[in-house]
């Protein structure tokens, strides 16, 4: 008799615990999502089975942070809001500026009117028409330093929105801006209806699909908006977010058919080459690496040390090693940005010479090179690869630099305080040029952390701004770019990597540079 | 007894009390803020203060502490800096899948660590022994990381068989969730039950050497009467204990495993707010944990008094 007591004690102890379960007034009572899926889970076996397919499932690498398209530009967030609200302008596969909500727009002769005539038949997801009023309500409340908008500083040349009838509105601007279009194809520029409050949790978009349900730590399911004003995008009842984050499980669940798109490395995108059922899709990206430099730092403050250490890195090297050759070469505007970008070919110092590296070392007074740090963030592995190129290529003009990996968090904090020595990082260029050259290198561009500040710069980038003939602009921006990279290296340049995506070959899907919700409202059943 | 728990139950309070300020000190010692990651490298520095301002980080720490322990008090755990949802209704639905892996895991390290731990014991030296003790050292030693990708790759392309991606819990679909569970549950299970299974034949080794199973033998009893009747309930201290331990600190979120299978737990949920910087997460997440270690703690220690009458409280 007692034995049995006995022998039951470890069972006894578990049946405790799960009683607890049981009973448990653990409120997940709302995760009875198992929606009678008429999605294609076991997608790619039958035809009859593609037919029906109505369910788009995309792995997403991280959790959203917030849906407020004016408050947080992260990645995971901007994917999801990019497919609830809309833009005036979008970029195209090419990134060419084409028409959204903004169905034309006149430019007055001084450069300073932009008249903006809005597509007509365009409502909320609330049934609620989308006027010049909104139009309006969303520019002010971008710039309303309240709002602590990341898109704010796109539009300092704005004055005031004027609203002239429902579909018509004017942009009043204190200097002409010929990326002022440009810059209303972000995401973080979407239209939100008049009066719009906390929309980090809510959404009130006008957009191809409707936040239905995101349950955090698993899915954000989107269900197609019936009343698009665009009915030919949106081919798919709804699109789930799955949230993966594990590589290796996106690369196991897109092999097993549960999941049709995902964003993969280049590495896994190798692997993958060879699986069937998946096909890997890339495009060349608007990202680019650099070496970031504090030009006030010594000896970084003599522009010929920093030409040595251009004429000393080899960036065919990272865009073998760290990318496995799925990168190109890059200025300060990355080349997917064909209109702007100026052929690196032009720049000497993309063919390594340590000759003249060493030459220009001796001349600025460190013929036996010197020690330095380079700064780097730990999440990412191409950074880290990046640098240790880097790393060993500087030892051969004799500089000699530890690399110091950060943890995210800390590593912007680092790059925020303009107080670094050396950096790896990567930017991504922008819609348009201005972007790419003032936000970044301007004295007073935001993103410049670097201490760069050189007025002849400034006043061609100010210039190019302000040029609304494209021609004459184009030139600018290559003058700027050739002053970068050959005289001025606040930054180098390396290399500017492909993207990739795992797609079941059951699924037409072409991503770009427009970006992935650009390609997901495209996206269908072959 | 009943002034024994009181005691206990009291204790708990400067317990509590001091986690909740040596989280909140090393949170805010961690260079970061949430508001910088939040924006990222593109933000302003206006964007920057605003934010900050709104979620209260432009204050003085001590007073950023008081608000939050007083809410605390209250039963309000606030928001997430980033999300804005509320944090207490997530750790519970969190907290519900990592109890049901936890379970999981241990019910499958346990089945299979305590009847062999046994065997290994009553035979020991043997040959079952030997190779007991080797797994049980690998199972130890490859870490769950290894584990878990090679069983989800293994299983996915050689089997063809992956697990449902969405998480359901045992009582809304057993079925489901049983292959929702399987994988990550046996990566875990490996690890406890090799701890269990050394445990266990320890134990019983130093049980069956001692002068009353001489006695239970003399008596006449049989060998397997001997070990479950006499040697079991005498040798259970140290592996309850061990057990106890291995559940407060599964229960505390098996981060990796979580992480791996996409289980959203409450590890995964509060190793997110770290990188992410999201100071009231952390604090109501790792303050939550430790109140469900110490009620794990309090379960086994009550246990005790039940395996062994001799303890008295």
């Amino acid at each position: 008799m007692k034995n049995r007591v006995l022998t039951g004690v470890f069972l006894a102890f578990s049946l405790v615990l799960s009683a607890c379960t049981g009973g448990g007034n653990v409120p997940s009572e709302q995760s009875q999502t198992n929606e009678p899926a008429p999605s294609g889970e076991q997608a790619g076996s039958g035809q009859d089975q593609a037919a029906a397919k109505t369910e788009l499932i995309v792995a997403a690498e991280q959790e959203p942070v917030g849906f407020d398209p004016h408050k947080v530009p992260a990645a995971s967030s901007a994917r999801i809001y990019a497919l609830v609200y809309d833009t005036l302008t979008k970029l195209d596969e090419n990134l060419n500026l084409i028409p959204h909500l903004a169905e034309k727009w006149e430019t007055s002769d001084d450069g300073k009117t932009i008249t903006v005539t809005l597509a007509g038949g365009v409502k909320f997801h609330n049934g609620k028409d989308l006027t010049a009023e909104d139009v309006k309500y969303s520019f002010e409340r971008i710039l309303n330093p309240d709002t602590g908008s990341v898109a704010k500083s796109y539009f300092a040349s704005l004055e005031s929105v004027e609203v002239k009838d429902p579909a018509t509105v004017v942009f009043h601007l204190k200097h002409p801006d010929a990326a002022f279009m440009a810059n209303t194809s972000s995401a973080t520029t979407a239209i939100v209806p008049v009066g719009a409050g906390d929309l980090t949790t809510e959404t009130a978009g006008s957009g191809p699909y409707m936040l239905e349900k995101y349950e955090s730590g698993q899915y954000v399911l989107m269900r197609k908006n019936p009343n698009y004003f665009k009915p030919e995008l949106g081919k798919f009842e709804t699109i789930k977010f799955q949230i993966m984050k594990d590589e290796a499980e996106r690369l196991a669940a897109i092999r097993a058919g549960k999941v049709d798109i995902s964003s993969v490395s280049a590495d896994s995108a190798t692997l993958l080459k060879k699986s069937q059922g998946v096909e890997v899709k890339s495009y060349q990206s608007l990202e680019y690496s650099y070496l970031g430099i504090n030009v006030k730092k010594k000896p970084f403050d003599d522009p010929r040390v920093r030409q040595a250490i251009s004429y000393a890195v080899d960036r065919n090297q990272i865009v073998q090693t760290v990318w496995k050759g799925e990168a190109e070469l890059t200025g300060p505007i990355a080349p997917a940005a064909k209109g702007w970008a100026v052929d690196p070919a032009r720049y000497d110092s993309y063919t390594p010479n340590l000759e003249k590296a060493k030459a220009l070392l001796a001349e600025a007074g460190y013929p036996n090179g010197f020690e330095t740090q380079i700064d780097t963030a730990a999440t990412y592995p191409d950074m880290i690869e990046t640098a240790q190129v880097i790393q060993q290529q500087l030892l051969g003009i004799g500089i000699n630099a530890k690399i110091n990996q950060l943890e995210w968090g800390n590593y912007i904090d680092v790059w925020k305080s303009k107080d670094m020595t050396l950096m790896v990082g990567r930017n991504t260029s922008g819609v348009d040029a201005d972007r790419s050259m003032r936000f970044f290198f301007h004295s007073e561009g935001s993103a410049n952390v670097w201490n760069y500040a050189n007025p002849a710069y400034d006043e061609l980038v100010e210039k190019a701004l302000v040029t609304v003939d494209e021609n004459e602009r184009r030139k600018l921006y290559e003058q700027a770019q050739i002053m970068l990279v050959t005289e001025e290296v606040p930054n180098l340049f390396l290399a500017s990597p492909k993207n990739f995506y795992a797609v079941r070959d059951n699924i037409d899907f072409s991503p770009s540079a427009a970006g992935e919700s650009f390609a997901l409202v495209r996206a269908s059943v072959k | 007894m009943g002034t024994y728990l009181l005691k206990r139950v009291l204790s708990l309070i400067p317990i509590l009390f001091g986690i909740s300020i040596l989280v909140f000190a090393i949170l805010h010692l961690v260079p970061g803020d949430p508001v910088s990651i939040m924006l990222g490298t593109e933000a302003t520095e206006e964007s920057v203060a605003v934010l900050r301002a709104q979620l209260g980080l432009d204050q003085p720490i001590l007073l950023q502490y008081l608000h939050w322990a007083g809410r605390l008090l209250h039963g309000d755990f606030g928001v997430s800096v980033h999300t804005g949802k509320e944090i207490l209704p997530e750790i519970l639905k969190r907290f519900a899948v990592t109890l049901q892996l936890t379970l999981f895991a241990v019910s499958v390290g346990w089945l299979a660590a305590i009847p062999i731990g046994i065997l290994s014991a009553v035979r020991a030296h043997s040959k079952l022994d030997i190779a007991v003790r080797i797994v049980t050292l690998l199972g130890i030693s490859v870490p769950n990381f290894a584990i878990a990708t090679l069983l989800l790759l293994g299983v996915s392309l050689y089997l063809g068989w992956f697990p449902p991606i969405d998480v359901v819990s045992f009582w809304e679909d057993p079925a489901e969730a049983f292959q929702v569970f399987v994988l990550p549950a046996v990566t875990m299970g490996i690890f406890v039950a090799a701890g269990v299974m050394r445990m266990t034949r320890s134990a019983f080794l130093e049980t069956l050497e001692k002068d009353f199973i001489r006695t239970a033998r003399a008596k006449g009893i049989g060998k397997w009467g001997v070990v479950m009747g006499h040697a079991f309930r005498n040798s259970s201290i140290p592996i309850v204990t061990l057990a106890g331990m291995q559940i407060g600190s599964l229960l505390g979120g098996a981060v990796i495993v979580e992480q791996l299978f996409s289980l959203p737990g409450l590890g995964q949920y509060i190793l997110e707010a770290i990188y992410l910087r999201d100071y009231p997460v952390v604090q109501g997440g790792v303050l939550f944990v430790a109140l469900v270690f110490v009620l794990v703690n309090l379960l086994i220690d009550l246990i005790y008094t039940w395996i062994d009458p001799r303890i008295k409280y």
